[in-house]
């Protein structure tokens, strides 16, 4: 009775503080949030499924997540997807990594001149206040209706987002840093590159995420008009046949690629901006 | 030497119609190799003048020398440490340290060496691979010296440098910074407002007054060096105290002059 050597002591100080337990910890944070998203995306998959089967829903109309799913397996099965896939993906890559390549550094120089600023804000205002989307009849007068104007037309879109979100990264800059970095002599290329385009960085990752979702609609938009692939032309050309399963199946991937490449960038911004997050939608 | 001359400075008030006076006529000589404190309530313009003397401000009257060439900007022999620390978040705290030597165009190699040398004297030679928000407020400071020290300034500004610190670390900072200073006593200037810490540091105490700002005392203090020893026994000794009570008394009639006390 009377051994008191450690291995003898209770498990569990009674004294020490009673605190969740790991899975109380991990139900709480994460677990209790997952499982009313799986929850709420099958009550509606599975009511979708049930109203079409028992004739509550057209088929016809509504389609049904099992005849989605079916066509998107049929098309990937015999190939008849990819074509439509590689042509949106191209359009999309080059727009908007020439969004990135143009948009940062303009913002970047509109942010830190105000010479620039002057000059180039009632463009920018003026684009960004305007449905890009209208501006295509004259891309395709233009540039004609191969992939040139699409991509002009994805451009026009986000490139405006990446000057205008970046812009506003640069006016966050906290000027004390900039004063720092000048009192140890640093010039006005150094001060860009060391603390203005870092401290601006979540931004442009929060710009690039809001640059997505606007491509995909360009491109979906671009597509309509005078072409023969792409997920846009899957789309409308199902959409004239009311084969309605198949316009599901091109949105469910323009969704999944949204998704995937938010997702991405959200990993990338935790990557390189640690020390803080903006809350993008 | 720093040879301040019929420095003035002001800006337009928020309204646009009031001029606003920082500074007013202030003329001063600093020796080199000596601690010199400014020392004043808020707003009497001491921030502003150091801020005048690094080249970061261009004051609108006056000029600057040191060791007699104008001041037109920042220099390579100048540094700062500033109250906020101010050091990027993104970078680790060597990096931070090597910020400085990047501008100046130093190579890689050498410049680790030099930072890891800076990291070493305050230190925080273990730290080299943290970031500053992994770390105290007193490391933040270590690494803002760090980084002043990294570019061998023979002036060295220091802008309330102790002034966000809890009053333990403020303490213990000060001894670490005089027994630092005494390894090469460069010329410092150090912005404060607390009376303790400017007796404890200085060879000599400039007293700032308000509106406008300038100069209303230049003191000389004659405490036994090195300080860092024995900060104790500093700190109580007669002398310690008699200079205290006396700056007290000064700044407190600079209190009963202005206008809101």
């Amino acid at each position: 009775m009377s051994d008191r050597t450690a291995s003898s002591l209770p498990l569990k100080d009674p004294l020490a503080p009673q605190g969740p337990s790991a899975f109380e910890r991990w139900w709480l944070k994460s677990g209790f949030v997952n499982l009313l998203r799986i929850s709420g995306l099958t009550v509606f998959l599975a009511a979708w499924e049930i109203s079409s089967r028992l004739g509550y829903l057209d088929p016809l109309f509504a389609s049904s997540p099992s005849l989605i799913i079916e066509k998107l397996f049929d098309m990937i099965r015999d190939g008849s997807i990819w074509p439509h896939v590689a042509a949106s993906a191209n359009i999309a890559g080059i727009g908007f990594a020439l969004s990135v390549i143009v948009g940062v550094p303009m913002g970047l120089l509109m942010g830190r001149s105000l010479t620039i600023r002057a000059t180039l804000e009632p463009f920018v205002t003026a684009l960004n206040a305007a449905p890009q989307v209208a501006f295509l009849p004259l891309l395709i007068i233009w540039l004609g209706i191969g992939i040139s104007s699409k991509v002009a037309l994805v451009f026009l879109g986000s490139f405006i987002i990446m000057v205008v979100n970046t812009e506003a990264g640069v006016s966050q800059v906290d000027r004390k840093l900039i004063e720092t970095a000048r009192s140890f002599m640093a010039n006005e290329r150094q001060i860009m590159m060391k603390i203005v385009l870092p401290s601006a960085l979540p931004y442009i990752i929060a710009g690039m995420r809001l640059a997505v979702g606007r491509t995909l609609v360009m491109v979906v938009v671009a597509e309509i008009y005078a072409a023969t692939k792409g997920l846009g032309y899957l789309i409308f050309q199902a959409g004239g046949l009311y084969d309605t399963a198949q316009v599901f199946v091109g949105v469910v991937v323009l969704a999944a690629a949204g998704v995937i490449l938010n997702a991405f960038l959200r990993w990338l911004e935790k990557k390189l901006a640690p020390w803080q997050h903006v809350q993008g939608s | 030497m720093i040879e301040v001359s019929n420095v003035s400075h002001g800006y337009p008030g928020r309204d646009g119609t009031t001029f606003f006076r920082a500074l007013s006529d202030v003329n001063l000589t600093i020796e080199s190799g000596t601690f010199v404190s400014f020392l004043g309530p808020s707003g009497c313009g001491k921030t502003t003048l150091l801020r005048i003397i690094n080249g970061l401000v261009i004051p609108t009257g006056g000029e600057i020398r040191i060791d007699g060439k104008k001041v037109t900007g920042p220099a390579p022999d100048r540094a700062m440490v500033f109250q906020e620390f101010n050091l990027l978040p993104w970078r680790t705290t060597r990096a931070n340290v090597e910020f400085p030597l990047e501008c100046q165009g130093v190579p890689s190699a050498e410049r680790t060496k030099t930072a890891n040398r800076a990291l070493t004297q305050v230190g925080l030679d273990r730290f080299g691979d943290f970031f500053p928000h992994q770390l105290s407020g007193g490391m933040k400071q270590r690494v803002g010296l760090a980084r002043a020290l990294a570019v061998g300034p023979s002036y060295l500004f220091m802008d309330e440098p102790f002034g966000a610190l809890d009053p333990q670390i403020r303490e213990v900072m000060q001894v670490e910074l005089m027994k630092l200073w005494d390894n090469d006593r460069k010329t410092v200037v150090f912005v404060t407002h607390s009376v303790d810490e400017a007796v404890f540091l200085s060879d000599r105490i400039i007293m700032f007054g308000t509106s406008p700002g300038r100069i209303i005392a230049d003191l000389k203090i004659d405490l036994p060096r090195p300080r860092w020893q024995d900060d104790e026994a500093i700190k109580t000794s007669p002398q310690f105290v008699q200079y205290r009570n006396d700056i007290w008394k000064m700044l407190k009639q600079q209190l009963h002059q202005m206008p809101a006390a």
